[in-house]
């Protein structure tokens, strides 16, 4: 365990994702009602444009050490996060089926940046380069045995949004016709879903934590 | 451990190999019932009627002695495609007016105007309702079912008797004109044909401007006696734009014009002594369609097309009578406008009826009396009949005439139903067929009943036409009641399921999947060593993961959608397999470069499948094997050429150096490895060989093109099936106990894989070695990968996911090496590699090599090498392990598969269900 020091409360866990909806929101407004569906790389854009400065300040401020380390330098990591987590999203959905093609570059390319700003920028801010904090962030023990808040912090909603894209191709093989089921449209949906509720999850998951750690100090 | 309880132990654990069987059996059955009650089969004959059968005198009398007299002299058909019943209906008959109905006006005044010669009929067609199916059901008036079991393999061409075969056959000259789906069905039997391609959907005019261009000049000639013209425009349009649209509005207007055209020209020529003095006109779709214009399902929408018929020359007033059961309801103008209904799996009977030919030998509609009775010709020259009581009455010879017809007709599905009881693979219910037997006789003891009646009884005019009048309505009453009550029958066998037996079948299926998995778990925990707790529990988190996969997948089939996207998704599941594993791996933090590979593996395969999946939509012919053929754009032509030569023939070498390394390792016993090992190498040799001598790069001579071209493929085979001979002798012959178990297993399955893979990567064509390198790699990357986890986690049953990733790599394959599921998705190419002539046994085998060889015959004959390889390095109990470790892993094969074939049998349906129009009409959807 850290010292009391660096351990950060539940309110600024529940805060910090405050700021992130913020982002979205305020990008959702800017955009206007079904942008997405309509112009899916301008209404990327804005999100990522508006979720990319919240998302890095508000995690290098929750950095790890921020003794040795300085809130400038933790937004450099983020930055540099931010590409290297898009190439590792945009692998991924290829993999899985993510159609290639010039019509779809663009959008992809704003989407896998976003799905960075949900999974690989945080967790690049607040952690750097230390691997057994990465290693804890990618595990699924999180959810069984207590571990420190900024786990809970970045990994449920990273978790959710890998989770909530994953399900959000489903309905795209489906003959609806839909303009929203177009790549990256129910994806980016099924992306910001399921992020928003990692958050919560995390709340929960904080809470519960936080309950059993004062029934052991008792 | 004492001895006594070791050995209770062991030979408890050899009593799990009979379970294991048990549950294949129950397997198989499942399979088996819900199978009969779904592949709905029937057997095509091929008889023929001919103008000399006639039914034997003593059974029926002289009136229905001879196929009945010809009523109409020329006859116009126009078909239009996918013609709902509202767009030829007025709109007064439907609660609400739409923006496409009351568009064919020039049907509904004709309609209106000459009640006794025009009129509308509601036409329902049988499922599935696409062009070619209903095409095919129309002229041969039969059922066509899912299956119909015949010779008709890969060409559509019709071989079962049908109307155009009986009109060449009796001096009919038959002129088409439109949808080239015509010539696919009738090669020969047109003396003149416009045919029009009809693959391209985006094209609305090019069909419809060839038609008009030769319907109305053809009309005025005189050298033709059947005229059909068919029209694709309505149904293009429906599928592009839909029901509700512009284009379609445009195009039935368009057809309004020609249909006023048409019948203008019929009514001047139709003066006595003119050419269409006596012609008949129809109008008629071959399907509907649903609003947003798709079909091919049995609902009303699209079952329900619509029919007009119309001569030229007005019979007598009494028709109505025969017209009266029918509804009537004000049109438009205030004109009454009456619609009959009557099922299209009558035309075919009515049509031969008219035209005075026999009626085809499977033909089991009934001549409809509206459709007949609308024929002047069946109203006048009856006193020059055959029969030998002349009545006065216009309508009581009518009557007399049209039982007489129906006393052929009930003759001849008679004779059908005998033929068809003796010779057909499932035939019907004894006690229908018992109770069809038993109308039939009634109705025609009734019959002679009824001409004894009204022969003999010339006392007075009055007795005699109450005599005839009910008598007679009676009579064509009971022959009715037997043809419908068959109709009805042979509906229930060829288009309706056996739902009871599909559900026992389903539920058998769950039942011993839940008995399996329980057993999978049992024995995990029973052949553990008791101090190992820690790995029995890890297998509950995988197994359900598998599972959890297996269950997507199986769920995905209950959409026609994903079902269409089947490739993608096996793809999109095997790629979160593996995308698990990867992320299993960082946790532990050990990132392995197999991982990578694997993920590499997964693009390839989707860009693959994609490629493979557009082959789907047919373009004009794709000659090159398609994974290559994306090349072909990057470089240029000549050089893609040379490219496309060279490659298959490097791969091919390295796939072989690779097999023949590993064989070398893998077998041990002297004279197997060395026949294996050259047997290999020659079929390699012969494949390259076959390959080099079909290029255009070498000149060749003659001899060794032909020997390339045929003997090299046939050598193949050959060697393939004496390694299987071999490798079975080598089962029963060989020392058993020498060896262990689990060495014999590799040795066997080896063997297998040695003789099956050079006849597949034959059939499979140029994309061969590609897709063996492919299934090589992912085969490695998965063994690996579970090597890995096997010894972190000491396991006792092979890794289950592993075995959905193998079996899910299967299922991509299939995909990537250009089949689908579908008939025409089967590669009939393969079949006629190193023969030219074809044979059902042979060809077939061959074409199911083909089908099933990567997608399950590979993957099944190397399961056991990923059960089988960490094995090597543990364990004691050696031979017992082995047998269970197989038998679990054929035992997850066959559940995975088996939770598979359902499906795919799903896939058969819904795709001749629910695809817009058959492929192999060539149309675009």
């Amino acid at each position: 365990m850290r010292a009391e020091a660096t351990q950060i409360s539940a309110f600024t866990t529940a805060a910090a994702h405050a700021l992130c909806f913020a982002g979205l929101a305020v990008a959702h407004s800017l955009a206007g009602r079904g942008i997405l569906v309509s112009d899916p790389a301008l209404a990327l854009r804005l999100l990522v444009v508006c979720e990319a400065p919240v998302v890095i300040a508000v995690f290098s401020y929750l950095r790890r050490d921020p003794r040795s380390c300085s809130f400038f330098k933790a937004a450099a990591r983020g930055l540099i996060g931010l590409p290297v987590g898009a190439f590792l999203n945009a692998f991924g959905a290829i993999v899985l089926g993510a159609p290639v093609g010039i019509k779809y570059w663009t959008v992809t390319i704003y989407w896998s940046l976003l799905m960075s700003l949900f999974t690989f920028v945080p967790a690049a801010c607040v952690f750097g380069t230390s691997k057994i904090d990465w290693q804890n962030v990618l595990s699924h023990s999180i959810y069984f045995t207590p571990t420190d808040i900024e786990n809970y912090m970045i990994s449920a909603p990273c978790h959710g949004a890998v989770l909530g894209a994953w399900l959000g191709a489903w309905p795209m093989p489906l003959d609806w016709e839909r303009p929203w089921q177009e790549w990256p449209i129910c994806v980016t949906y099924g992306a910001v879903a399921g992020h928003l509720v990692g958050m919560v999850v995390s709340w929960v998951l904080i809470a519960v934590h936080k309950r059993s750690g004062r029934a052991k100090a008792d | 451990m004492s001895p006594p309880a070791s050995r209770r132990r062991r030979s408890r654990l050899l009593s799990w190999p009979l379970l294991f069987v048990a549950i294949l059996v129950v397997h198989s059955l499942a399979v088996y019932l819900f199978t009969r009650g779904f592949l709905l089969t029937r057997t095509e004959l091929d008889l023929h009627s001919s103008r000399d059968d006639r039914p034997p005198q003593g059974d029926v009398s002289t009136g229905c002695a001879s196929w009945p007299p010809p009523a109409v002299d020329r006859l116009v058909i126009v078909v239009l495609d996918a013609l709902r019943f509202d767009f030829v209906a007025p709109s007064t008959f439907f609660q609400e007016k739409h923006p496409w109905m009351d568009k064919l006006q020039v049907l509904q005044k004709l309609a209106a105007n000459e009640k006794t010669s025009a009129r509308i009929f509601k036409a329902l067609a049988d499922p599935p309702t696409t062009s070619l199916q209903r095409l095919k059901a129309l002229t041969t008036g039969g059922l066509p079912t899912f299956i119909d079991v015949g010779n008709s393999f890969g060409a559509p061409a019709i071989v079962e008797d049908n109307i155009m075969h009986q009109l060449v056959k009796n001096g009919k000259r038959v002129v088409m004109m439109g949808d080239d789906t015509w010539i696919q069905l009738y090669p020969e039997h047109f003396n003149k044909s416009f045919p029009y391609p009809s693959f391209n959907v985006k094209d609305l005019d090019t069909v419809d401007n060839g038609v008009i261009e030769h319907l109305l000049p053809s009309l005025h000639k005189n050298d033709w006696d059947v005229l059909i013209a068919h029209f694709l425009g309505v149904d293009h349009a429906g599928h592009i734009f839909g029901v509700d649209s512009t284009p379609m509005i445009q195009k039935l207007e368009q057809y309004n014009q020609i249909l006023e055209g048409v019948i203008d020209t019929l009514r001047s020529l139709s003066k006595p002594g003119g050419t269409h003095e006596n012609t008949l006109l129809l109008v008629m779709g071959d399907h509907g369609q649903t609003l947003n214009g798709d079909h091919g399902g049995g609902t009303a929408e699209e079952v329900e097309t619509s029919l007009f018929a119309w001569s030229p020359k007005t019979p007598p007033d009494a028709v109505l009578s025969v017209l009266d059961d029918s509804s009537c309801n004000v049109d438009l103008h205030g004109e009454e406008v009456c619609i009959s209904t009557m099922q299209q799996l009558d035309f075919a009977a009515t049509i031969s009826a008219l035209l005075g030919i026999p009626f085809p030998f499977g033909s089991i509609g009934h001549v409809n009396p509206e459709l007949y009775a609308l024929s002047t010709g069946t109203w006048d020259n009856q006193r020059m009949g055959t029969n030998a009581c002349t009545s006065q009455n216009d309508l009581e010879s009518w009557m007399r005439r049209y039982a007489e017809v129906l006393c052929v007709n009930c003759w001849q599905v008679k004779r059908y139903i005998d033929q068809y009881s003796a010779t057909s693979v499932i035939g019907f219910p004894s006690e229908d067929l018992q109770h069809i037997m038993n109308l039939y006789s009634r109705a025609q003891a009734n019959w002679s009943a009824s001409l004894r009646t009204t022969c003999s009884s010339d006392t007075g005019s009055q007795e005699k036409s109450e005599g005839e009048g009910s008598v007679l309505p009676q009579q064509i009453d009971a022959y009715t009641d037997f043809l419908q009550t068959f109709a009805k029958l042979a509906r229930s066998a060829w288009t309706e399921f056996d739902l009871w037996s599909m559900s026992m079948g389903l539920l058998l299926m769950i039942l011993t999947v839940i008995i399996q998995s329980c057993t999978l778990v049992k024995l995990n925990t029973i052949c553990q060593p008791s101090d190992q707790k820690r790995a029995g529990s890890s297998i509950i988190p995988k197994l359900s993961f598998a599972f959890a996969l297996v269950v997507i997948r199986a769920a995905s089939f209950l959409s026609n959608s994903y079902i269409l996207a089947e490739g993608r998704v096996a793809n999109f599941l095997l790629a979160t397999s593996c995308i698990t594993s990867v992320w299993h791996s960082m946790v532990k933090g050990k990132f392995r470069i197999e991982n990578l590979v694997f993920l590499l593996l997964n693009i390839f395969a989707r860009f693959g499948i994609e490629i493979g999946m557009s082959k789907q939509l047919p373009a004009p012919a794709i000659t090159k094997d398609h994974s290559v053929s994306a090349f072909c754009k990057i470089f240029g032509v000549n050089s893609c050429n040379i490219l496309l030569e060279i490659f298959p023939i490097i791969s091919l070498a390295i796939v072989a150096y690779i097999i023949l390394k590993w064989l070398s390792h893998a077998i041990h016993q002297r004279f197997l490895k060395y026949f294996v090992l050259c047997g290999t190498m020659v079929s390699y040799v012969s494949i390259a060989f076959h390959w080099a001598s079909e290029t255009t790069l070498f000149l060749h001579s003659g001899t060794v093109q032909e020997f390339g071209r045929s003997l090299a493929p046939r050598f193949v085979y050959a060697i393939g099936g004496l390694s299987l001979a071999v490798s079975a002798l080598y089962r029963i012959f060989s020392p058993a106990d020498h060896l262990k178990m689990n060495i014999r297993i590799t040795i066997l399955s080896a063997v297998m894989l040695c003789s099956w893979s050079p006849t597949i990567l034959i059939l499979l064509g140029r994309q061969g070695p590609f897709v063996a390198l492919i299934c090589m790699t992912g085969a490695w990357c998965i063994i690996k990968l579970q090597q890995k986890h096997q010894r972190e986690s000491e396991l006792c049953v092979a890794d289950p996911v592993s075995v959905t990733q193998w079996s899910l790599l299967a299922v991509c394959l299939f995909y990537l090496t250009g089949h689908w599921c579908t008939f025409d998705g089967l590669r009939y190419g393969a079949a006629f590699i190193g023969f030219d002539h074809f044979h059902i046994i042979r060809q077939g085998l061959l074409l199911s090599i083909d089908t099933f060889g990567v997608s399950h015959i590979l993957p099944i004959l190397s399961l056991p090498f990923i059960g089988m390889v960490w094995y090597n390095t543990t364990s004691k109990d050696n031979k017992l392990n082995g047998v269970i470790l197989n038998n679990i892993t054929q035992v997850v094969n066959t559940a995975t598969l088996a939770i598979k074939k359902k499906p795919i049998f799903w896939k058969r349906f819904d795709y001749t269900n629910s695809t817009n129009d058959n492929p192999l009409s060539g149309r675009a959807y």
